[in-house]
């Protein structure tokens, strides 16, 4: 069964259309059925970790044998000797995103547990509570400022009665599924051939949060595909040479846009960059069309932008401000020649050498790649001013890999950078992949007897961009200390959610009211500050790892006005699975043992102080009267 | 009106329909498929008005479905402004309205000739049969993945737990609020033992069934209050203990 028939590709397409004869290889439908196999076998991965084997290497190979299933056969089909249809194409495409949503389904299968996650479904259940849009949220207060997603979801729950959670999976699946057949057809366009636009997106899902962040409850998610729609609306506006054909798709790209903006601040941000980065790719080539339609966009866009965040998200700049100026920094420093290097690992995110290891292959795949994308650039597509941007866009693929390598924490800025930077990158390296694989055997200088050699040099690619995805799944999320669901962790992420921090976080909300300041750990801090609505503090960790009242925790407190402590004897069994106790934590990376238990219940004498709710594993202390005001 | 008209007629009678069946309290099922085809309504609609019949498969879907999804954003803005709160009716007349005046829209364009009558061509291939079986095989086995999801999720083993406290009520700061909340998943016997200046004022004996709670307020008063729990039949340990600012003499 084929999803979609598309119109003819423009140019340059050396792959079958549906209307030609396709060679007959394994059909879509078979693909479908393994990938689903795959997903089977990743749920019962999961499952065998609920049930206590989450260290098992049996349950390991199980969830890397799922995706080894979804994976091989869709590559295979996309980069095979056998030519694939357009309709087939965008099948495969879809099966691949839809098997590998439903595996980030079966990790959270009855609500939300990632942290992130959490933040919105607060964002969002004030709105289903209020009927009212920017309502305070002290978890993530950026995020009532950019409510798209939490509209489009609470919408949604209100009309059908389905529950947040539920409604949040269908938007957020939608959208993924959206943004991934948008940059298909867009790719498609611009190349004129439905297989580099396959590859492209095979390639795309190489990047790091593609099964993860880029499909999550978090407003990037819905996002991305207004960003893509714009720029596939430009992109046909500009086709139409006509400014009357042109208006229905302009109001597309403008509809899109605003909603990008009302929806997160990084698309938005890169949105006008995108798009300026268009205009500079249509006046390369000389595109008047594209350059006006491109640059109008960008101006409208901006103009929204900058209107949005001067009279309703006044604080994004200062959200975004420290993140960049750190990246920045570490860029002067590293220019100026004072730059140490990347910093010591802070926390677990690095991984076993195993997963360094193929972190750098990919890098070394993925930067070989690249140039010679470029070059088919430069021979097929010189005067095509989409696929000049793309490759200018593609330099990002190094800045990402600087990030990476000599920013402070520059792991997860460059992982948030790729949703974005392997847009172009995924376009140019399949432009590379095709090229040296089925495109290379036609070379003269390759001899016969090297082109009864195809299988080998597919295998070679099919493993080149298995290696890819594979990296981006090893090295992306749910970490490789929690690629299970299992057991409580201290400090973890989805395995610090249980059922005795959720009855304490709605216990708060019931007993003490919502937005009280709140000292708490890393695990805790989610769940208190979500189903708890409460104000966490995460600078905290003199208050636990003093073994009496000091003068720096009370003078925290104060500076803080810490109203409740809440203490998990747990710190003291275990060590922090992401390496930190605490959200800030200078020690984090260095914790050789636990915390001493001593340092954890000595509220229990500080005069003054309450000791008000205790469920065996957490207790809450009530600051306020006590030796910390100076009681 | 004829076949022509055929997707203008539908999504009328997808917002009268879904409007009907929220006023009237319909079940969860049919709201759910009536608000989940009202959601999709004004995306085709406005779909139609500003690229028409022009663009088709995957392309026409993409942007139906991303109009779809953008109409909420904006008209939630638009709501929000005019002081209507984001509840099920306001989503409802949002979501309806726009499904009419797209709906006549379309209609006065379609009759003045500026957009082309109702079509969409198949761009789904009907599929061999061993095709179809295999793709809903697929369908079968990923729900079946998330049923084992879930099912896992369902009997995760968890260590139970019992929820003590004691604090002043948010609305009376002179009477204390004490509870016990059983979550150790089977019903079981506690002891509470209520202490004024580190001496027994009150005691009860509760037995909570699996999620139960027991609640009590007391009056606060000029002495140090604590409580201990004990979960039976121990009454050697306090299972849980809890105190106001007495610290440690009172509770432990």
């Amino acid at each position: 069964m084929s999803i979609a028939r598309e119109s003819p590709p423009d140019a340059g397409d050396d792959s079958p259309t549906d209307s030609q004869a396709v060679q007959p290889g394994l059909p879509v439908s078979v693909v479908a059925l393994l990938a689903a196999t795959g997903v089977l076998a990743a749920a019962t991965a999961y499952t065998a970790g609920r049930l206590g084997h989450a260290g098992a290497a049996w349950a390991d190979r199980t969830y890397w044998l799922g995706q080894l299933l979804i994976l091989v056969p869709v590559s295979a089909r996309l980069l095979g000797r056998r030519a694939v249809g357009a309709s087939e194409t965008v099948t495969l495409v879809v099966v691949l995103t839809v098997a590998e949503y439903v595996v980030k389904v079966c990790y959270s299968p009855a609500a939300f547990t990632y942290a992130d996650e959490l933040m919105h479904w607060r964002t969002a259940t004030n709105i289903m509570q209020t009927g009212k849009l920017f309502t305070a949220n002290d978890l993530l207060p950026i995020s009532p400022s950019y409510p798209g997603l939490e509209e489009v979801s609470t919408a949604l729950a209100s009309i059908t009665g389905l529950s947040i959670f539920t409604s949040g999976l269908i938007v957020c699946g939608v959208a993924h599924l959206l943004f991934v057949c948008v940059l298909f057809v867009l790719f498609r366009r611009v190349s004129g051939s439905h297989r580099i636009a396959g590859v492209a997106l095979f390639l795309y899902a190489s990047e790091s949060l593609f099964q993860s962040f880029d499909s999550m409850f978090v407003y990037q998610t819905l996002a991305l595909p207004f960003f893509g729609l714009t720029l596939l609306a430009v992109c046909r506006a500009a086709e139409l040479r006509a400014p009357g054909g042109s208006a229905g798709w302009f109001t597309v790209a403008a509809l899109a846009a605003y909603a990008t903006v009302a929806t997160q601040h990084v698309a938005s941000y890169l949105l006008v960059a995108t798009l300026e980065v268009v205009t500079l790719g249509a006046l390369l080539t000389r595109d008047r069309w594209l350059a006006a339609w491109a640059s109008m966009l960008a101006v409208l866009s901006a103009a929204a932008f900058g209107a949005w965040m001067e009279f309703v998200a006044p604080s994004t700049t200062a959200y975004l401000q420290p993140q960049i100026a750190g990246a920045l920094q570490s860029f002067q420093a590293l220019l100026t020649g004072r730059h140490a290097g990347a910093p010591p690992a802070v926390s677990a995110a690095y991984g076993p050498p195993g997963n360094q290891a193929l972190a750098a292959l990919a890098v070394v795949i993925m930067s070989v790649l690249v140039p010679v994308g470029w070059l088919q650039v430069r021979r097929r597509y010189p005067r095509q001013p989409w696929a000049v941007a793309l490759a200018i866009g593609a330099v990002s693929w190094y800045v990402i890999v600087a990030v990476r390598l000599f920013v402070a924490d520059g792991s997860e800025l460059a992982g948030r950078a790729s949703t974005f930077a392997f847009v172009p990158v995924g376009f140019i390296a399949a432009l590379a992949l095709i090229r040296l694989t089925d495109n290379g055997l036609r070379w003269p200088i390759v001899r016969a007897d090297m082109r009864q050699r195809a299988p080998i040099l597919v295998a070679g690619a099919v493993t080149a961009a298995l290696v890819l995805v594979l990296n981006g799944l090893v090295n992306g999320w749910p970490p490789y200390w929690e690629r299970l669901p299992g057991p409580y962790q201290v400090a973890g992420a989805e395995r610090s959610v249980g059922p005795e921090q959720v009855a304490l976080a709605e216990w708060a909300l019931a007993a003490l009211g919502p937005g009280n300041r709140f000292a708490t750990d890393e695990g805790d801090l989610p769940i208190l500050g979500s189903y708890g609505d409460q104000a966490t503090v995460g600078n905290d960790g003199d208050l636990y790892t003093s073994p009496a009242v000091t003068l720096p925790a009370a003078n925290l407190v104060q500076a803080q006005s810490i109203g409740y402590v809440l203490v998990d004897r747990r710190l003291s069994e275990m060590l922090p699975a992401s390496g930190q106790y605490f959200p800030v934590d200078p020690n984090a990376g260095t914790y050789a043992r636990p915390l001493p238990l001593a340092d954890l219940i000595k509220f229990d004498h500080v005069p003054g102080i309450a000791r008000i709710y205790d469920s065996g594993n957490i207790v809450v202390y009530d600051l306020q009267g006590s030796a910390y005001y100076g009681s | 009106m004829g076949r022509s008209q055929a997707d203008v007629m539908a999504t009328a009678l997808v917002a009268v329909l879904a409007c009907g069946a929220a006023a009237s309290g319909a079940p969860a099922a049919v709201m759910t498929v009536l608000g989940i085809a009202l959601f999709i309504a004004p995306g085709y609609l406005l779909g139609q008005l500003l690229v028409g019949t022009r663009v088709t498969g995957l392309e026409r879907a993409a942007v139906i479905t991303g109009l779809a999804l953008a109409i909420p954003v904006l008209g939630g803005l638009l709501l929000y402004a005019a002081g209507v709160p984001l509840h099920r009716p306001g989503w409802l007349g949002l979501l309806a309205a726009v499904t009419l005046v797209g709906d006549l829209a379309l209609l006065v364009r379609r009759r003045a000739g500026q957009v082309a009558p109702y079509s969409w061509p198949p761009t789904w291939r009907v599929p061999r049969w061993q095709g179809a079986v295999l793709f809903a095989a697929a369908v079968m086995i990923a729900g079946g993945g998330v049923g084992l999801a879930r099912l896992g999720a369902a009997i995760q083993p968890r260590h139970g737990f019992t929820q003590l406290w004691l604090l002043p009520q948010r609305h009376n700061a002179h009477v204390l609020s004490i509870g016990v909340s059983n979550d150790e998943g089977r019903t079981t016997s506690y002891r509470l033992v209520l202490l004024r200046n580190g001496r027994v004022n009150t005691t009860w004996d509760l037995r909570l069934a699996a999620g139960q709670t027991w609640q009590r307020s007391v009056p606060l008063g000029p002495a140090t209050v604590a409580a201990r729990l004990y979960r039976l039949p121990d009454l050697a340990d306090p299972y849980r203990y809890v105190f106001t600012g007495g610290g440690a003499v009172a509770g432990s």
